[in-house]
């Protein structure tokens, strides 16, 4: 397999990209003969020329300015700023201009014009060679942002960014460039704008980082894991708009939000991921940022610079933290309602010949059967058992439907990728749960536990005895069961 | 020298009156609470009629000054157009109800999307005649912008990218005096900005902008040098402002009274280009602008206001 650095995939992509689109144009200081402060745009001055690749003034507002324009009459400018700490006086074109072109103009015109800019610190660059931008553009509806940490990405992602029709600015860490090397796919490659990864799974906590810290979130999680700690970390890739799917399935599963960023912390991109986060309702525990403080710059001074930006260990210990953390006092309570391990549970199980999509067919017939026993179909109290007239249904399908907790009876299936057999804990405030087990060539176990103090153990049999009739007399019976 | 024609100066005068009977109709409809902002021209108006007649329709772009309703009617746009986009309304072809009036932008036009920090569209302006050159359409970019708006880094930035590459454009400056209230003194030293354009390394040319003939000569002659390939022109074009900045200022408290009302007879270019076409003609004319701008006012201000659900539309492609 290929691998290159990640200046080298950013350098093929604009090589690719302006050979196979004469609309792409490349501007920027230094960007021609020297090839980029970073060498970004090496050798496409000699293949494209002086028109196509075109040193520019020492002017950010105009650099921007100019790619607006230029994009507005239908080229597609890539622009790169040295530094991203000179990115500010471009920020009125940026903000004012390129975000608010399309909406402005109610669809009329439009601005595909990508900025191209090195971020990142850890570098001794101090306070003007060392900024993360990203908090103040993201913040900009109308604009993309993205900030490959990979290679591929690297790739992908300017690609995707030159072809989009929208105005993209591209975060490039400058310590990805030469420090991280991988596979890059020849020829076309585009990564979705939009998209984060799983770069690591785990099912303790989830970590979300980009660039420099992404690297350094993933060697903390690979010492974690040797210490039996499972931690998922996930490249957010872009920046603007966010992975909303992807990074709360991930929370749904881990409920422990940990974001690295080397932005400072206060109204850091973190600040919306955690409320992101809050807002959904996925956390068990309150989540961590590992941040800069809130220096007014990165200082070029090794040690004060090491102090300041978080790193693969300072990432560990907070992450060792955040799984320490007692769940909330209104986690305790909603676990509380899930489960009571002083309800003596009686259980039994029967196999029922089922379809593979059977979800409407199973609530029918626990609603027939919970009608048949009323005593499954209760609350427990020792004052006595309040026998419910209506049969609600709670549905536990898993971490993406959940069961509400204001059923009068738990159905549970986790479908085709859980297990045969397992016996449910009955909620507190129900006298029976059932689950579905994986089916298998039509046929599939159900067990159903109980309270015990509610329902006798004969009677479980005949509950779920009553729930396999009134499921089998709605399933087509099976070719060779009929034959036999 | 290339002065217009007998008929175009007839067209000339159209544009005139019609700017003028439009905004005299908007400043009343915003002073009495009609519509939220009023951006009047008058003053102005011969400045962008000389540069519009001189470029190609349909060819040629251009940058607008936010004072620039005269220019955008010889361009092709309609009384009821002009007042869709001063009642805000979302059928505008400009800006959708979106931006406030004199926010002008029309792609079938020609004509950028002008946006409210000024005079950010002179950076826009310069890379659409980069977009001419590396499309060798021919097209030029004609870019104008106020005397306020010169003092800024943007539009210094913007000459130079544009003299540096040779990129066929037009600088113009619309040069009433004020910023707002801001007089001249207090803005630059000199009296006139052509001596920027030396420094710039291109041709300078100053005009009287109140003037449509002297106008149309200067940018005539600026177009084709861009045409050619010989590159950008700084045109200097001194007017004066006859109105308050906008609707929602008072210029008593920083003007003239007796000094504009005597401005009001030398420098209008109204006044001044009645004396290029027949008395009865310019008469008629003026009748039927006011009765065209009223017509457009009426019918605009009865079209649907923006429906809430589409606010987020066109965030995104």
């Amino acid at each position: 397999m290929r691998e290159l650095t990640v200046i080298e995939a950013v350098r093929e992509a604009l090589a690719e990209e302006m050979a196979r689109d004469e609309r792409v144009v490349v501007l920027g200081e230094d960007v021609g003969k020297l090839g980029g402060v970073f060498r970004a745009t090496e050798g496409l001055f000699d293949r494209f020329g002086a028109e196509r690749v075109v040193d520019m003034p020492m002017a950010e507002t105009v650099i921007a300015g100019v790619s607006v324009g230029l994009a507005m009459r239908g080229m597609r400018p890539v622009a790169e700023i040295q530094f991203a700490d000179f990115i500010h006086a471009a920020m009125d074109h940026l903000v004012g201009e390129a975000a608010k072109i399309r909406w402005r103009t109610g669809g009329d015109w439009s601005c595909p014009m990508v900025l191209r800019t090195a971020y990142g610190g850890g570098f001794r660059g101090g306070p003007y060679h060392s900024q993360s931008v990203e908090a103040f553009y993201a913040h900009a509806p109308g604009l993309k942002v993205v900030a490959p940490s990979t290679p591929a990405d690297a790739k992908g992602l300017l690609t995707a960014a030159i072809r989009d029709p929208d105005p993209v600015l591209v975060l490039e860490h400058k310590r990805t460039y030469r420090a991280i090397r991988g596979h890059v796919p020849e020829g076309d490659y585009v990564v979705p704008i939009g998209k984060a990864a799983i770069a690591r799974e785990g099912r303790d906590a989830t970590v979300l980082a980009w660039g420099m810290m992404l690297h350094e979130s993933l060697a903390a999680a690979e010492t974690l894991a040797s210490e039996g700690v499972g931690v998922e970390v996930i490249d957010l890739r872009t920046l603007a708009p966010l992975d909303r799917e992807t990074i709360l399935a991930s929370l749904a599963k881990t409920r422990r939000l940990c974001v690295v960023h080397e932005d400072t912390i206060t109204m850091g991109l973190g600040a919306e991921l955690c409320a992101l986060a809050a807002e959904a309702g996925v956390l068990d525990v309150p989540p961590v940022r590992v941040a800069m403080p809130d220096v007014p710059g990165i200082p070029v001074d090794d040690n004060l610079e090491d102090a300041v930006l978080p790193n693969r260990a300072t990432i560990r210990d907070a992450l060792v933290r955040l799984v320490a953390r007692e769940p909330s006092r209104a986690v305790r309570d909603a676990e509380a309602r899930a489960y009571d391990p002083a309800i003596p549970q009686a259980s039994s199980v029967i196999e029922v010949e089922l379809p593979e999509e059977h979800t409407r067919l199973a609530v029918d017939a626990l609603v027939e059967a919970a009608r048949a026993f009323p005593r499954c179909n209760a609350t427990f109290a020792w004052t006595g058992i309040v026998e419910h007239d209506d049969v609600v249904v709670d549905l536990d399908l898993g971490p993406p439907v959940p069961p509400s907790g204001r059923g009068t009876i738990t159905l549970i299936d986790y479908g085709p990728s859980s297990s045969d057999l397992a016996i449910p804990f009955v909620r507190p405030g129900q006298t029976a749960a059932v689950r579905i087990g994986t089916v298998r060539d039509g046929r599939a176990y159900v067990a159903c536990a109980v309270d015990h103090r509610a329902v006798d153990g004969a009677d479980v049999g005949r509950f779920v005895a009553a729930f396999k009739t009134a499921v089998e007399r709605s399933t087509p019976r099976h070719p060779e069961l009929v034959e036999g | 020298m290339t002065l217009l024609t007998p008929s175009q100066r007839e067209t000339a005068y159209r544009a005139l009156s019609l700017a003028r009977a439009l905004d005299e109709r908007m400043w009343r409809l915003a002073r009495a609470g009609r519509a939220h902002f009023a951006v009047p021209c008058s003053g102005h108006e011969a400045i962008g009629v000389g540069y519009a007649l001189a470029m190609r329709a349909g060819v040629d772009w251009l940058a607008p000054h936010y004072r620039d309703l005269a220019a955008l009617l010889v361009l092709g746009m309609t009384p009821r157009d002009v007042m869709l986009c001063f009642f805000s309304r979302p059928s505008d072809p400009n800006a959708h109800g979106r931006q406030p009036y004199a926010h002008f932008g029309s792609r079938a036009l020609h004509v950028l999307s002008q946006q409210g920090p000024q005079p950010n569209h002179c950076s826009h302006g310069v890379g659409c005649a980069w977009g001419s050159k590396l499309l060798r359409d021919g097209s030029v970019t004609v870019i104008a912008f106020g005397d306020g708006g010169a003092q800024k880094g943007e539009a210094h930035e913007s000459m130079n990218v544009a003299a540096v590459h040779k990129l066929p454009c037009v600088f113009v400056v619309h040069r009433n005096g004020w910023t707002q209230s801001v007089a001249r003194e207090d803005q630059y030293a000199t009296e006139t900005l052509v001596a920027r354009a030396e420094g710039y390394g291109m041709p300078g040319i100053a005009v009287d902008g109140t003037d449509v003939d002297a106008m149309y000569a200067a940018a005539s002659e600026a177009i084709e040098r861009a045409r050619r390939g010989d590159g950008p022109t700084l045109i200097d074009a001194a007017c004066v402002r006859f109105m308050p900045n906008t609707s929602n200022d008072d210029d008593s408290r920083y003007r003239d009274r007796a000094e504009l009302d005597e401005l009001r007879v030398t420098r209008d270019p109204l006044v001044r280009a009645r004396s290029l076409v027949d008395a009865g003609f310019a008469d008629r004319v003026d009748a039927e602008n006011a009765t065209a701008a009223e017509e457009a006012a009426e019918w605009a201000e009865a079209q649907p206001l923006g429906d809430p659900s589409t606010v987020m539309d066109h965030a995104y492609a």
